[in-house]
C-alpha cells in the first residue's frame, strides 16, 4: 500500500502527501459505496423508468421485451389506493411507536444514570439484549406470544375470566408490530442517550443539587436539555427504521388476515419485486420511498436545527 | 444537507465524564428500580420463553402451558444438529463468517474513511460526506435486487462473496467513525506527530486508531448485529444452502410448503442456539456500549 | 444494461444449442439409472444442481448419485413455494445462477414459462413418457402444447379428513355433500363451542382454488392467442358464499391454517376436520404427532349427492431450467427421479409423497402411512379419489391472483360476512386482468 511508504525522507513532500492522505483514507470507501451502493441505486433508478411488455399468450421464448415506461410507473405507484393507504398506515405506526419507543428510553436511560436505583447493570443489560435478536426471529417469539391459544398472557386472561381482544385482530395489529419495533428498539435508544448523559459534567448539576433540585426537576432542566441533540439524531432515525417497517409485519403476516401484502410501503416493494415479478414497479415505488425519506429527514433537521443549537450553548 | 452534517459535528461531548455514578449516595428509590426492573422484565420476557420453548418436544409445544419448561432441549438440539448432516451448524459458522469477518473489514473501511472527513479538510468533503450519509436513507430491501443483478455480471452471486463484500460498506459505520475520530483524536497531537516527521500512514496506524478504539469497537458492534439480523441480501444472493446464514435457513425450516409441517421445535431450538453467541459478545463487550461518545473527549 | 442482454442473448442462443443436440441424441432406455446415464454421458462428469424443498430428495439423489458417478446431482433445499420462484427469476433476469434442475408447483409452471426460466426437455425424455401420467397431471406440465416443461413428480388430490374418535363422540356423521358438512359443522360446534369443522384460511389460495376445481372452476383459459380470466365464475361464487355463510354463522373458524395456533388446534382437537389433500398425513404426523391413529379420511363432500369430483391443491413437477448447461443430463434425472420404480419408492417411503406416476404407485403405495394405521385401504380409497380431479388451467399470472386472494379474503375473513366473499372474488378477477392487461398480455373478456 503507497501510505505504507517510508517518510524520513519525505519531509519535503509532506503537504503533497498529506493533501491526498484523506483522499487514500477515503478511498475503499468510495469504491466500496460505489460498487454496492451507487451503482445498484443508478440501476433501480433505470429500472424504474423501463417495464417489460408481453405479445400474445406471453409463453413462448422472446415473447417478453424490456421498453420504456417514463413515468408511468411512478404514476401508477402514486395513484395506487393501496400504496397510499400504507403510508397513512406507517405513519400511523411511526406516530405510536417513536414517541413511545423515545419516551422510554430516556425514562431508562434517566434511572440508569440516577444513582437512586438498584439493579442498574441488570437492567442495562436486559433491556439491551433485545438489540441481538433478528427482527424475524424477534417477530415470530411475539407472533407464538400473540396467539391466543399458544400465549401464555391469553392463558392468564382466561384464567382470570378476562376477555381480551385477539392483538391480531384488526384494530389492534398496529399495536402488536409497533409493540416488537419497541422491544427490538428501546434498548439501543437507551444506551445512545445513556451515553451523551455520562458524558455530561457532573458539575452542571452538582450546584443544582445543592440547591436542593429534585432529581426530576434536575433531569427535566438539566439533563434533558443537554442530551437534547442525542434525542433528535435518535428520533431521525427512529423515524427512517420506520418508514422502512417489513421483517416485523412480514413475520406476522402467515399468522392473520389482518395484515395485507401492502401493509407498508417496503411490503408493497416486495410485493411487486418478489410476487409480481415486477421489478420496474417495485424500483419506481423504492425511489419515491427514498426521496421522501430524504425530504421528511430534510425537513427535520431545518426544522429542530436551531432549536438544538440554541440549546447546547446554553 | 448541511444541516445532516452540522448536528453531529456540534454533538460530541465537551468534557470528558466523570467516574459512573458519582457524589454520595442518596437514598435508593424504589420506584425508579421497579420501573426499571419492569424495562427488563419486558425485555426479557420473549427470550425467557423460547428457552423455556426449546425445552420441549414437538407435541409439548402445542399442548402444554407456555410457561412450563420440560426435559428435551438436549433432544432438540440433537435433532437440530443432525439435521441434513449439521447442516444447522454450518449455518452458525457462516453466519460468524459473515459477521466475524464482514464487521471487521467494515470497521477498518469505516475508521479509515471517518478519520479522513473528520481530520482533513480536502475539496469534496462535504460532498463526500452527504452522499455517504444518504445511503442510510436507502433501504436494504430495495438494493437487494439490483445487487444481485449487478453481482451476477461478474459471476459472484452464490457465494461467500456476494454477502461479504456489499456488508464492508456502511454508511451509519463511516457517520460514527467520524464522530469518534472528531472527538477522540485531538487535532494538536496529530500536529506535533506530523513536525516530527512521522508519515501519515504511521500516525493513523500508531497514533489515531489507539485513540479510536473504544469508539471502533462499538462501530463493529453495530455492523456485527447488522449483518447478523440481514436476511434480504443472502436471501437473494446465495441459492446453495451451505453457505446460507442462520437467518435465511431457519426461515426456511418455517416455510416448507404447504405439503409439509413447519419445523417450529427446529426454528425456536435454532433460535435460541443463535442469540447466545450475540449474548456472549454483548456481555463481554458490554462496557464499550458505555464507553463510546464520551471516551478520551477532552476537547473536540 | 448492454452487457446484461449481451449475455443473456448468449444464453439463450447456448440452450437453444443444447436442446438442438439434445434431441438428436435423446434415448428412451432411461428408466434404470445406469442405463441412461451409460449411453449418453461421455467420460467428462456432469455436476447437476437441483433446487427443491420437498422431503426425502436427500435420499433419492442419494441413490441416483450411487448408481451414477458421471452425473453427480447436489441438493439445494430452498424456501418452500414462492420464495424459490423468486430466486429462479430473478437469477433468469440476471442471465447467470439459476440451478440446472427445478422442483416447479404446477401452478407456477405457466408464469415461468412465461418468463423463459424452463427448458423444452421433450427431445430428451423417453417418447412414451406422457402415458405414465393423468391426462390432467400431464396437461399441466406441457401447458396444452407440443413442449414439455417438466416431468411431474406429486400431486394433490383433495379430501376430507377428520377425528374419528371426537366423530364418535358427539355422535356425528361424516359429511358426504357440502350441505351435511354445515350440518356437521353447527352441530359440533353446539355441542362443543371451542370446535370447529374446519377453518377458512384466507392465507392458502391454493386451498380455496382446489374447491373451487371441484366445482368445476378453470380460473385461466386460453383461446386462440388470448388468455381469458374467470376467477369470479357461477362456480366460483358457489364455494366462496358458501365458506362465507358458514363464517357469518361462526360454525367454522376464519383463522389461517399452518400457524402455532393451528397446530394447537390439531393436537387438542379443536379442529376436529381438515379439508385437505392426499399429502396430509405427513403434516398431521409433523403437527401433532400425538393424534396418531385417531384421523380418518374420507372423499371430499359433494355439491351434488352421488357426483364424484375433487379439486387439487399442492403437487410439484421437476424442471430443467433455461440455463442449465446440461439439459440432456438433467432431465435424464428427472425423469429417473420421477417414473422409475425404485426411485418412486423411496419418494413414497422417505418424502410422504403421493408420486405422479400411474404404473410405479401399485407398489410403491401399498401400505398405508403409517399415520393412518386404523384405515389399511387408504391409498385405495385416495388412488380412486385421485381419478376425480377436475380439469383445471393456470394462467401466467397466479402469483398475482394468489396475492390478491390473501388480502382480499384475508378482509373478507376477518369481517365474517358473506357478502364480502363474493366482493373479493370480484375484485381478485379484477387485479388479476388488470396485471394482464397491464404487462401486455392478449385478454379476451
Amino acid at each position: 500500500m503507497t501510505v505504507q511508504t517510508p517518510t524520513t525522507s519525505a519531509r519535503p513532500a509532506r503537504r503533497r502527501s498529506g493533501r491526498f492522505a484523506p483522499y487514500v483514507y477515503l478511498a475503499p470507501a468510495m469504491t466500496l459505496f460505489t460498487l454496492f451502493l451507487a451503482l445498484p441505486i443508478g440501476y433501480a433508478i433505470y429500472l424504474s423508468f423501463r417495464s417489460v411488455k408481453v405479445s400474445g399468450l406471453g409463453l413462448g421464448k422472446g415473447a417478453r421485451t424490456e421498453v420504456w415506461a417514463g413515468f408511468s410507473n411512478y404514476s401508477r405507484a402514486l395513484t395506487d389506493p393501496d400504496f397510499i393507504s400504507s403510508v397513512i398506515r406507517v405513519g400511523i405506526y411511526g406516530l405510536i411507536l417513536v414517541p413511545t419507543m423515545l419516551g422510554l428510553a430516556l425514562l431508562f436511560a434517566l434511572l440508569l444514570d440516577s444513582r437512586r436505583t438498584r439493579g442498574r447493570g441488570f437492567s442495562r443489560v436486559s433491556i439491551f439484549l433485545p438489540y441481538a435478536v433478528p427482527a424475524v426471529i424477534a417477530s415470530l417469539l411475539w407472533g407464538f406470544l400473540y396467539l391466543p391459544r399458544v400465549s401464555p398472557f391469553y392463558y392468564v386472561f382466561d384464567k382470570l375470566g378476562w376477555d381480551v381482544p385477539d392483538v391480531l385482530s384488526s384494530p389492534w395489529i398496529i399495536f402488536a408490530i409497533a409493540n416488537i419495533g419497541l422491544w427490538g428498539g428501546v434498548g439501543f435508544n437507551m444506551i445512545v442517550i445513556y451515553t451523551a448523559l455520562k458524558a455530561i459534567p457532573t458539575e452542571l448539576y452538582e450546584a443544582a443539587r445543592l440547591d436542593g433540585a429534585s432529581e426530576v426537576a434536575i433531569a427535566w432542566r438539566i439533563k434533558i436539555p443537554v442530551v437534547m441533540p442525542s434525542l433528535i439524531l435518535t428520533f431521525l432515525f427512529s423515524m427512517i427504521a420506520t418508514l422502512q417497517v417489513f421483517a416485523e409485519p412480514m413475520t406476522l403476516k402467515p399468522l392473520t388476515n389482518t395484515i395485507s401484502s401492502t401493509w407498508s410501503p417496503l411490503m408493497k416493494v416486495y410485493r411487486d419485486a418478489f410476487t409480481r415479478d415486477d421489478i420496474y414497479s417495485a424500483a419506481a415505488t423504492s425511489v419515491i420511498i427514498a426521496v421522501a425519506t430524504f425530504a421528511l429527514s430534510f425537513g427535520f433537521l431545518r426544522l429542530v436545527q436551531r432549536r438544538a443549537f440554541s440549546q447546547e450553548n446554553s | 444537507m448541511t444541516t445532516l452534517t452540522l448536528t453531529p459535528v456540534k454533538n460530541p461531548p465537551q468534557v470528558r465524564a466523570t467516574t459512573g455514578a458519582t457524589g454520595p449516595t442518596n437514598k435508593r428509590s424504589t420506584t425508579s428500580t421497579l420501573v426499571l426492573l419492569v424495562g427488563a422484565l419486558y425485555c426479557l420476557l420473549p427470550v425467557a420463553w423460547v428457552l423455556i420453548a426449546s425445552t420441549k418436544s414437538a407435541g409439548e409445544l402445542f399442548s402444554s402451558f407456555t410457561f412450563a419448561p420440560s426435559t428435551h432441549l438436549w433432544d432438540n438440539i440433537q435433532d437440530l444438529s443432525a439435521y441434513r448432516g449439521g447442516l444447522f451448524w454450518r449455518w452458525m459458522a457462516n453466519t460468524a463468517l459473515y459477521a466475524g469477518v464482514g464487521a471487521l473489514l467494515s470497521v477498518i473501511v469505516s475508521a479509515m474513511a471517518g478519520y479522513g472527513l473528520a481530520k482533513f479538510s480536502f475539496a469534496g468533503k462535504k460532498a463526500i460526506f452527504n452522499v455517504i450519509l444518504a445511503g442510510v436513507l436507502v433501504p436494504g430491501v430495495v438494493l437487494a435486487i439490483p445487487q444481485y443483478l449487478l453481482l451476477a455480471q461478474v459471476g459472484l452471486t452464490n457465494t461467500y462473496w456476494s454477502v461479504l463484500l456489499p456488508s464492508i460498506i456502511s454508511p451509519y459505520g463511516i457517520y460514527l467513525a467520524r464522530i469518534y475520530a472528531a472527538a477522540s483524536v485531538p487535532d494538536d497531537v496529530l500536529e506535533a506527530a506530523r513536525t516530527d516527521g512521522a508519515s501519515e500512514a504511521r500516525i493513523f496506524t500508531r497514533i489515531s486508531v489507539p485513540m479510536m478504539v473504544p469508539g471502533l469497537v462499538t462501530v463493529f458492534l453495530f455492523q456485527f448485529v447488522a449483518i447478523w439480523n440481514n436476511y434480504m441480501l443472502p436471501f437473494i444472493m446465495l441459492g446453495n444452502d451451505r453457505l446460507f446464514p442462520i437467518t435465511v435457513g431457519l426461515s426456511g425450516l418455517l416455510n416448507q410448503g404447504a405439503s409439509q409441517p413447519a419445523m417450529y421445535t427446529a426454528v425456536i431450538t435454532g433460535a435460541l442456539l443463535s442469540i447466545i453467541p450475540l449474548i456472549a459478545l454483548f456481555l463481554l463487550l458490554q462496557r464499550y456500549w458505555q464507553v463510546d461518545l464520551a471516551a478520551g473527549a477532552v476537547k473536540a | 444494461m448492454r452487457l446484461q442482454s449481451g449475455i443473456r442473448v448468449a444464453a439463450v442462443v447456448a440452450a437453444t444449442a443444447l436442446l438442438a443436440t439434445g434431441c438428436t441424441s435423446g434415448d428412451d432406455d432411461s428408466t434404470t439409472p445406469s442405463a441412461g446415464a451409460s449411453t449418453t454421458e461421455k467420460a467428462a462428469k456432469v455436476d447437476l444442481t437441483f433446487w427443491t424443498w420437498a422431503p426425502g430428495m436427500d435420499e433419492v439423489v442419494a441413490a441416483w448419485n450411487a448408481a451414477n458417478p458421471d452425473i453427480h446431482v447436489t441438493v439445494n433445499k430452498q424456501d418452500g413455494g414462492d420464495p424459490a420462484v423468486t430466486k429462479l427469476l430473478t437469477a433468469i433476469k440476471a442471465g447467470s445462477g439459476a440451478p440446472d434442475l427445478m422442483q416447479t408447483e404446477y401452478q407456477k409452471i405457466p408464469t415461468l414459462v412465461a418468463a423463459d426460466a424452463l427448458a423444452d426437455i421433450k427431445g430428451d425424455v423417453s417418447d412414451d413418457l406422457s402415458s405414465h401420467f393423468a391426462d390432467g397431471t400431464w396437461q399441466s406440465v406441457t401447458l396444452g402444447g407440443d413442449a414439455v416443461y417438466g416431468i411431474p413428480q406429486d400431486s394433490g388430490p383433495m379430501e376430507f379428513y377428520y377425528r374419528e374418535d371426537i366423530f364418535k363422540k358427539y355422535d356425528l356423521k361424516v359429511p358426504t355433500t357440502w350441505a351435511e358438512y354445515a350440518d356437521v359443522a353447527a352441530e359440533l360446534h353446539k355441542k362443543d363451542p371451542k370446535a370447529y369443522l374446519g377453518t377458512f384460511s384466507a392465507t392458502d389460495a391454493g386451498w380455496f382454488t382446489g374447491l373451487t376445481q371441484q366445482a368445476g372452476a378453470s380460473w385461466w383459459g386460453i383461446d386462440g392467442d388470448a388468455w381469458s380470466v374467470d376467477i369470479d365464475s357461477a362456480a366460483s361464487q358457489k364455494v366462496a358464499s358458501y365458506w362465507g355463510d358458514l363464517v357469518e354463522k361462526g360454525v367454522i373458524d376464519n383463522k389461517p391454517m399452518y400457524t402455532p395456533e393451528w397446530n394447537a388446534a390439531l393436537n387438542d382437537g379443536t379442529q376436529a376436520g381438515w379439508v385437505s389433500a392426499i399429502w396430509a398425513p405427513g403434516v398431521l404426523a409433523g403437527n401433532a404427532a400425538d393424534t396418531q391413529g385417531k384421523w380418518k379420511m374420507a372423499p371430499m363432500p359433494q355439491w351434488n349427492a352421488g357426483d364424484d369430483a375433487t379439486g387439487n391443491w399442492g403437487g410439484s413437477a421437476t424442471s430443467v431450467t433455461s440455463q442449465s448447461k446440461h439439459a440432456e443430463a438433467a432431465a435424464k434425472f428427472a425423469e429417473w427421479m420421477n417414473t422409475s420404480q425404485d426411485a418412486v419408492n423411496i419418494l413414497v417411503s422417505k418424502g410422504g409423497l403421493y408420486p405422479a406416476d400411474l404404473p410405479a404407485q401399485a407398489q410403491a403405495l401399498s401400505e398405508p402411512p403409517a399415520f393412518f394405521p386404523n384405515q389399511p385401504d387408504f391409498y385405495t380409497t385416495a388412488t380412486d379419489i385421485a381419478k376425480s380431479v377436475q380439469p383445471f388451467t393456470y394462467g401466467p399470472n397466479v402469483n398475482v391472483a394468489f396475492s390478491a386472494y390473501n388480502d382480499e379474503f384475508g378482509k373478507a375473513a376477518e369481517s365474517k360476512k358473506a357478502a364480502d366473499f363474493l366482493t373479493a372474488l370480484t375484485a381478485m378477477q379484477k387485479t388479476t386482468v388488470d396485471d394482464l392487461k397491464n404487462s401486455g398480455f392478449n385478454v379476451k373478456e
